[in-house]
């Protein structure tokens, strides 16, 4: 068979001819090689066409963007930082950020993971009362995102997520760009997030930013995303001065009804014994200090459910160490932003029939002001069990104190004043005997290795009580801070997850411990080592933006919560518990946190397995966080 | 009250079946820190017996004043979220032996013997 010859010319002659066919300019010459190749049968030519002619026109530079607008937007609305892992379709408004914006308000920050960006927003909200804005990939940086967003959806916490997408599939040329587009990506998260958008245009995106704003911070808070097309952040703007940037308005959160209001504190007034349990109230100072006044205006005891900082834990007034106690003997109970008002006052049995037993007494005047009920979800069930409230006031509680106070004020007679401080005098006395018996407690074990909780938290407070402290993460409800620390400030205590999910204490830490970075306060964590070992590359976030903060292994070398819950169930069928520690415990290897810790950059001690080790390295740590680094102390404690 | 709470307390004691008296006061302490141990006792309850916390509290038991008779009834049939030890899982004589050694455990130390403590 006769080999085909085509020389130099002829290939070149064909090829224009073949690509004037096509209509197509002299750069685009694949096709028309691709077709000479095909009729070929030897080796594939080299594309001369492409090597000999000029290219196609094609705008290589520009001097605008919408990401520059993007960036614009973001300063009016006063965000402080962005984080992110970094990701091709966000990499417009990336530039836009650290050029454009100069890198400064927002600042980026880089994380190893998404959820660890989501969790740091997290804590920062709940320090600095406004958020960060987060910039996720869309599709698989927003399935990675997905499990901080529900635990800040379930905490109430308002989420600013921007998300790359690219939405012009005639634009989306290599084959990662598809899968990282989608027609509607927040589908994947709209069952826990309030609100999103994908704007068509810049001023549709910057009245979309505006918008995601306001609803995220409108109580209940929550997480919004903007979807934002790849294109249109990296793309040059015609015309910028035909932009404009609404402005951020202040918006007021919805109050409770006067009428309800009014019938609330007749009836706390008239109680012979109110109580008032606070969950997720108290977003600031003055949320506290509202609760001091109404809790001292009644000399009722409070119990705080610890979701936000709520009461000072030293005041007599306050009774969340004997809740079952005091609710056993209320005849009025006033529940402020309670989330879970049924399992507060019943007991409930996890044995195989699952029993509840309520604590309360038949014929109890309950009240619950909560904001919960105003955006509902239906598909996640983190409103918890059904509780028959005689009356709810769908507002949020914290704008509804102060009418609170007036009306119980204005209700209080001089002989319920009197009978009022009478029933304070009692709380007082029974506060310093609950106090004394703690301090008490304490004492046991004091000198056991591995280390107790009561030593290591009696240790770590005695290294930070002379600082303006604020404890940004507690894994694994250690209890001991709350009733030995002096928790006399709103920012001492952010309260938890929300939704339960590990892998939130040591990011969200972390965000909590940036925000508090400008206000010079020292930020302590206690945390777990199952849920580090769910984002450890948080570490380095920390050394890498030298962002002060002292974690205290709590490590108990298992996944304990569940290790107990095995236990439980290995005796339910009789079978012993020997094989309880299969797939719960974290050990053989023990993982070295200190070694991890150093490998990023962070100063770390341990693992300590003495008791009398724990304050020195306590000091030494908290040397390095005070001069503006982050710290580790490795302790093995034991498991509860 | 206090009158009603010594004559129930009499009387829970006073059911206890003679087996179980004699069981409580032969435990033997070091076998009893070791089935605590190896039974699982300590993830709720601490090492010590210091208390913890599992969906609920989980009670101090270092010297523990609950009754024997009462102890033996919580571990066969618990209340709460505590899991139950049958027989089979725990003997008669394990009973025993782990309370002998909660009684055996040092316990509380006064407040003022620890300065940091003091310092609250």
């Amino acid at each position: 068979m006769k080999k085909q010859q085509i020389g130099r010319r002829g290939f070149l002659k064909g090829a224009g001819a073949v690509g004037a066919a096509l209509g197509t300019s002299p750069g685009a010459s694949t096709p028309a090689a691709a077709q000479q190749t095909a009729s070929s049968s030897t080796a594939p030519l080299p594309n001369m066409a492409s090597e000999t002619l000029p290219p196609a026109p094609d705008t290589q530079q520009q001097t605008s963007s919408g990401g520059d607008f993007m960036v614009d937007v973001l300063k009016q609305l006063g965000i402080e930082y962005v984080t992110q892992t970094p990701a091709n379709t966000f990499r417009g408004l990336h530039e836009a950020i650290i050029n454009h914006g100069g890198n400064k308000s927002p600042e980026m920050l880089s994380c190893t993971h998404e959820e660890i960006a989501v969790a740091m927003a997290h804590g920062y909200v709940k320090i600095e009362g406004k958020p960060l804005a987060v910039l996720v990939q869309s599709t698989v940086g927003l399935q990675h995102a997905a499990m901080a967003l529900y635990n800040a959806y379930c905490d109430q916490a308002p989420i600013y997520m921007l998300l790359g997408n690219s939405v012009d599939a005639s634009k989306r040329l290599f084959s990662f760009e598809w899968s990282h587009a989608a027609i509607d990506p927040s589908v994947i998260v709209r069952d826990y997030i309030k609100w999103d958008d994908q704007p068509g245009s810049l001023q549709h995106f910057a009245e979309s930013a505006i918008r995601a704003y306001r609803i995220a911070m409108t109580p209940p808070m929550g997480p919004v995303v903007l979807s934002l097309d790849s294109e249109m952040q990296e793309n040059p703007i015609p015309d910028r001065a035909a932009l404009s940037v609404p402005p951020l308005t202040r918006v007021a959160a919805p109050q409770g009804d006067s009428g309800a209001v009014a019938e609330t504190a007749n009836l706390l007034v008239k109680a012979e014994n109110p109580v008032i349990i606070a969950d997720r109230l108290a977003r600031s100072q003055m949320g506290m200090d509202r609760l001091v006044e109404l809790a001292e205006a009644l000399q009722c005891p409070v119990i705080d459910s610890g979701g936000r900082g709520n009461f000072p834990n030293r005041h007599s007034l306050c009774h969340s160490g004997r809740g079952g106690a005091v609710l056993a003997q209320a005849d009025v109970i006033l529940g402020l932003e309670v989330g879970d008002f049924f399992g507060t006052t019943h007991v409930l049995s996890d044995r195989i029939e699952r029993r509840s037993r309520s604590i309360i007494k038949p014929g109890v005047k309950t009240i619950n002001i909560s904001s919960s009920d105003l955006t509902p979800k239906g598909n996640n069930q983190a409103f918890q069990r059904f509780q028959a409230v005689d009356l709810t006031i769908a507002a949020d509680a914290e704008q509804t104190l102060p009418a609170l106070i007036e009306a119980v004020k204005r209700g209080t007679d001089a002989s319920r004043r009197t009978a009022f401080e009478a029933r304070g005098k009692r709380l007082e006395a029974t506060h310093h005997a609950m106090m004394e018996q703690w301090k008490s407690d304490c004492t046991l074990g004091w000198d056991a290795s591995p280390v107790s909780l009561g030593r290591l938290c009696a240790e770590l407070y005695e290294q930070i009580k002379n600082d303006d402290w604020s404890m940004v993460g507690n894994g694994i409800r250690v209890t001991w801070p709350r009733r030995m620390w002096n928790f006399d400030k709103n920012y001492r205590w952010i309260g938890s997850s929300g939704g339960a999910g590990v892998g939130y204490n040591a990011p969200a830490s972390l965000g909590a411990a940036l925000a508090n970075r400008k206000y010079g306060r020292l930020s302590v964590t206690i945390q777990g080592d199952g849920d580090l070992m769910f984002a450890p590359g948080t570490l380095w976030t920390a050394a890498h933006h030298r962002i002060p903060i002292l974690y205290v292994m709590h490590n108990n070398r298992a996944w304990h919560q569940e290790l107990m819950y095995v236990q439980a169930m290995c005796n339910r069928h009789g079978r012993g518990v020997e094989n309880a520690h299969i797939g719960t415990t974290i050990d053989d290897p023990n993982i070295d946190f200190a070694m991890m810790a150093k490998s990023m950059g962070v100063y770390a001690e341990g693992p300590i397995v003495n008791a009398k080790d724990v304050g020195p390295a306590l000091k030494r740590a908290l040397a390095v966080v005070r001069k503006g680094e982050p710290a580790l102390v490795d302790v093995v404690t034991d498991p509860r | 009250m206090n009158r009603l709470i010594q004559i129930a307390a009499v009387l829970m004691v006073a059911t206890v079946p003679s087996a179980w008296a004699q069981e409580a006061s032969k435990g033997d302490a070091a076998n009893g820190k070791k089935v605590y141990l190896a039974d699982g006792c300590y993830q709720c309850h601490g090492r010590v017996g210091q208390g913890g916390l599992m969906t609920g509290a989980a009670p101090i038991l270092a010297q523990t004043k609950m009754p024997f008779a009462a102890f033996h009834r919580q571990l066969r049939s618990p209340v709460n979220d505590m899991p139950p030890y049958p027989e089979k899982l725990l003997s008669e004589k394990e009973v025993a032996d782990i309370y002998a050694f909660l009684q055996a455990l040092p316990g509380r130390r006064p407040v003022k013997d620890i300065p940091l403590l003091n310092n609250y």
